[in-house]
């Protein structure tokens, strides 16, 4: 294991040489390659929209925190991201984009809507994992597949193709004064409400998790629920309340996806895109805690939003080749990384001893 | 007798056990996943907007007055019937190629994940290591094409290397997430999907930049000259199906078998899969079992790819279905018995054409077939719903089950 943080702090120090060296050489030479990389990726636009492209991943990692947490490893988090992205779309479709309903947007219960299917696929992978004692990651997978195929079959069935119209996205909430600060105006204090509820989210669930005796009962659910369960704790409520947790933050975190990014469409497979998946790789990377997933999150947001940017730029670099780079990202940080230690008893079913 | 023949009778006595129960409980998820999906069918049908409602045997379907727009049964009866058209008066029609055009692909994905599922790994990567040995095997013949002669022997020696090349590309792409398994402990099954993104986009590049054809508005390849491609044998050529790729994949479902239960390796794969621990105790080189595996799985994979070229496209072109997901439901509903693969892939063959057929009788999108498809992994994967079933209704020994992943062998 100390092998593995070698491994870790060292993949740290090279990522910080290589930006620092990115930084030193684009100040010097603002015309050469690194010039133009440093001034897009410190651009507050840049910044800003990684942050919003960030949201979804971060819920979802936040959700995937607590489930695994908990003892049951949540791979359907890609599923549960979907289907609230499409249910979030159709909804606020249904009642009319523009419209309000008791003087709130309709986009709002769009949001909630995509939150609560969200949570009721995941209350079916929680009876499915703890009642029925499933395979967790047989499970998942079935979690991600059914709403692969759930969304495209409801979006042609109600609009006779597998893409939603566009319903548009939430407009930016602006904090008077602050928002007028040069650059942080623009990043931190204009901008979605979504990523506002991120930035409340991920100190949130570091609390919950670390401060509070239902944050101490998830981690013991996960590391040794005989203790749990001998010190009067029903297990099996503290595993269902996790993972409907991960539907809940998941969902805001699909729902997120459409409602706040892009023109507010739903489009097949290609809105959610795995970002499931790099959420979990994010929470691995970071460890389990909050603010790592966050911090890794960002990481792979900020590399789509730079990704965008260099095709705008036109290196001349095929746009889908630019496009791999999260997705290899992903895979040399997980193969550095690893395996990080899972809690002891993520995966296993729980069997309380009275019946 | 010695102990690594006393193990592998051990072995064998379980899965004889549970052989039976795993056939019960695959029918039962399907069974199943045919009622909820008969539900989705009806809550869909009273979704969409249609000028008179669909009717049941003879009855109209209306909720509160509400018409509902497919009638779930004949769903299901267009579904089958549709996979075999008029069946009884030409065997060979339209309808049946395309059933065992997806049954035979499917038995090279399914192969493909089953033999990573029993070495306890999740090979979800079968789509990237079909794109890229699809695209692999496309390039080959289109080389070779040229320098042999036009016929059936030009065929017998393009056709062959198609295929090897496809195994071969496919098998070293998912080697790569094997070692890292191996080497350095990266989960599988996320680096499977990532690698799934990563060919699908190297794929288009290496088509869109490099090998376009000329004059075409889609990206692909060149085609195929008609000689080097699978000959459509017992089938109308222009079927996309050939009865030679139905038999090849027939052989490597039985040749699998005989490789995981009668030989060392496949001794060593299925123990790494079971107990890893004690497999490593007894001398396994675990690091290089999961690379063979991984090897193992991504050659099916890359064979149904130059058999989807070879046969069905003849070309590479972008946008293949998703054969290597399917491939994920096959093995798992087939318990990950090679044996059993061929009889799952022939559901999903039917699943597929008889989807199509529904959709083309202006009733349910094809798409219900990608929601059976999730419906039936879900069912399959809690072995333990049915056993509690059986025992409410004291059906069977209704025994306890333990709580064994009985999707995949794996921990």
């Amino acid at each position: 294991m100390t092998d593995r943080q070698t491994v870790r702090r060292w993949l740290s120090g090279l990522a910080l040489a290589l930006v620092a060296l990115t930084v030193v050489a684009g100040l010097a030479f603002p015309d050469s390659i690194a010039g133009t990389l440093l001034s897009l990726t410190t651009s507050g636009s840049t910044v800003s929209s990684a942050l919003r492209l960030s949201v979804p991943i971060v819920f979802a990692a936040l959700g995937g925190i607590f489930a695994e947490k908990s003892g049951v490893i949540n791979i359907g988090l890609e599923g549960l991201l979907i289907i609230s992205a499409f249910v979030g779309v159709a909804v606020t479709e249904t009642l009319g984009p523009n419209g309000t309903t008791f003087a709130v947007g309709n986009i709002w219960f769009g949001f909630f809507a995509g939150v609560l299917a969200s949570t009721l696929l995941a209350l079916l992978f929680a009876v499915v994992c703890i009642e029925f004692r499933a395979d967790q990651i047989i499970a998942g997978l079935a979690v991600w597949l059914i709403a692969l195929g759930l969304a495209p079959f409801a979006a042609k069935v109600l609009y006779g193709r597998p893409n939603t119209p566009g319903v548009g996205i939430f407009a930016n909430w602006s904090i008077p004064v602050l928002s007028g600060t040069p650059y942080f105006g623009e990043v931190l204090f204009d901008a979605s409400p979504t990523v506002f509820m991120m930035l409340v989210a991920v100190p949130l669930a570091w609390y919950v998790l670390n401060r509070t005796s239902f944050g101490a009962w998830v981690r013991a659910s996960g590391e040794n629920p005989k203790a749990l369960d001998t010190a009067g704790v029903n297990v099996s409520r503290v595993r269902y309340t996790a993972v409907l947790l991960s539907g809940v933050l998941s969902g805001i975190g699909g729902a997120a996806l459409t409602l706040g990014t892009g023109t507010g469409n739903f489009v097949g497979g290609a809105t959610v895109n795995g970002r499931g998946f790099i959420a979990i790789v994010a929470y691995l990377f970071g460890n389990y805690n909050p603010f790592g997933a966050f911090g890794a999150s960002f990481m792979f947001a900020g590399l789509n939003a730079l990704q965008l940017r260099l095709q705008q730029a036109g290196l001349g670099v095929p746009e889908r080749l630019i496009q791999t780079i999260p997705y290899v990202t992903v895979i040399v940080v997980l193969a550095l990384v690893g395996r990080t230690r899972t809690p002891e008893a993520a995966g296993d079913h729980y069997e309380s001893g009275e019946e | 007798m010695s102990a690594r023949d006393r193990g592998r009778a051990v072995l064998a006595r379980l899965v004889d056990a549970s052989i039976v129960e795993r056939f019960v409980i695959s029918l039962a998820a399907l069974a199943l996943s045919i009622v909820v999906g008969a539900v989705i069918v009806l809550v869909a049908g009273w979704s969409a907007t249609c000028s008179a409602p669909a009717t049941s045997f003879g009855v109209p379907l209306t909720v509160f007055g509400d018409p509902i727009c497919y009638d779930p049964v004949g769903v299901y009866v267009t579904l089958f019937t549709g996979a075999f058209g008029n069946v009884l008066a030409r065997p060979t029609n339209f309808n049946v190629a395309l059933t065992l055009q997806e049954t035979s692909l499917l038995v090279f994905t399914g192969l493909s994940v089953a033999v990573a599922f029993r070495s306890g790994l999740f090979n979800i990567g079968t789509q990237g290591q079909l794109v890229l040995g699809a695209l692999a095997s496309a390039l080959t013949v289109l080389g070779v094409a040229p320098h042999v002669p036009a016929g059936i022997v030009g065929a017998a020696i393009a056709v062959p290397v198609g295929l090897l090349v496809g195994g071969l590309f496919g098998g070293l792409y998912g080697a790569i997430p094997g070692a890292l398994k191996a080497y350095a402990d990266a989960n599988e099954v996320i680096t499977t999907i990532m690698f799934n993104f990563v060919a699908t986009n190297l794929a288009f590049v290496a088509v869109s930049e490099y090998f376009q054809a000329s004059g075409s508005q889609v990206v692909q390849t060149e085609k195929i000259p008609a000689f080097a491609r699978i000959q459509p044998f017992g089938f109308p050529s222009g079927s996309g199906f050939s009865l030679l790729a139905l038999a090849l994949g027939l052989a490597l479902a039985v040749g699998l078998w005989l490789l995981l239960e009668r030989t060392a390796l496949g001794y060593d794969l299925r123990t790494t899969g079971a107990q890893p621990k004690a497999a490593e105790y007894g001398g396994v080189n675990a690091e290089r079992t999961v690379i063979t595996s991984m090897f193992v799985s991504g050659a099916f994979g890359g064979i149904g790819g130059a058999v989807w070229v070879l046969m069905v496209m003849g070309s590479y072109q972008i946008g293949i279905p998703s054969l290597g997901f399917d491939g994920i439901t096959v093995s798992i509903l087939a318990g990950n018995n090679p044996l059993g693969v061929p009889v799952a892939a022939l559901l999903f063959g039917i699943l597929k054409s008889g989807s199509l057929a529904v959709e083309f009788a202006g009733s349910v999108p094809h798409e219900l077939a990608g929601v059976l498809r999730g419906l039936i992994i879900l069912f399959v994967a809690m072995p333990e719903f049915f056993r509690l079933l059986g025992r409410r209704f004291s059906l069977g020994e209704g025994k306890p089950g333990p709580a064994a992943p009985t999707g995949g062998e794996s921990e």
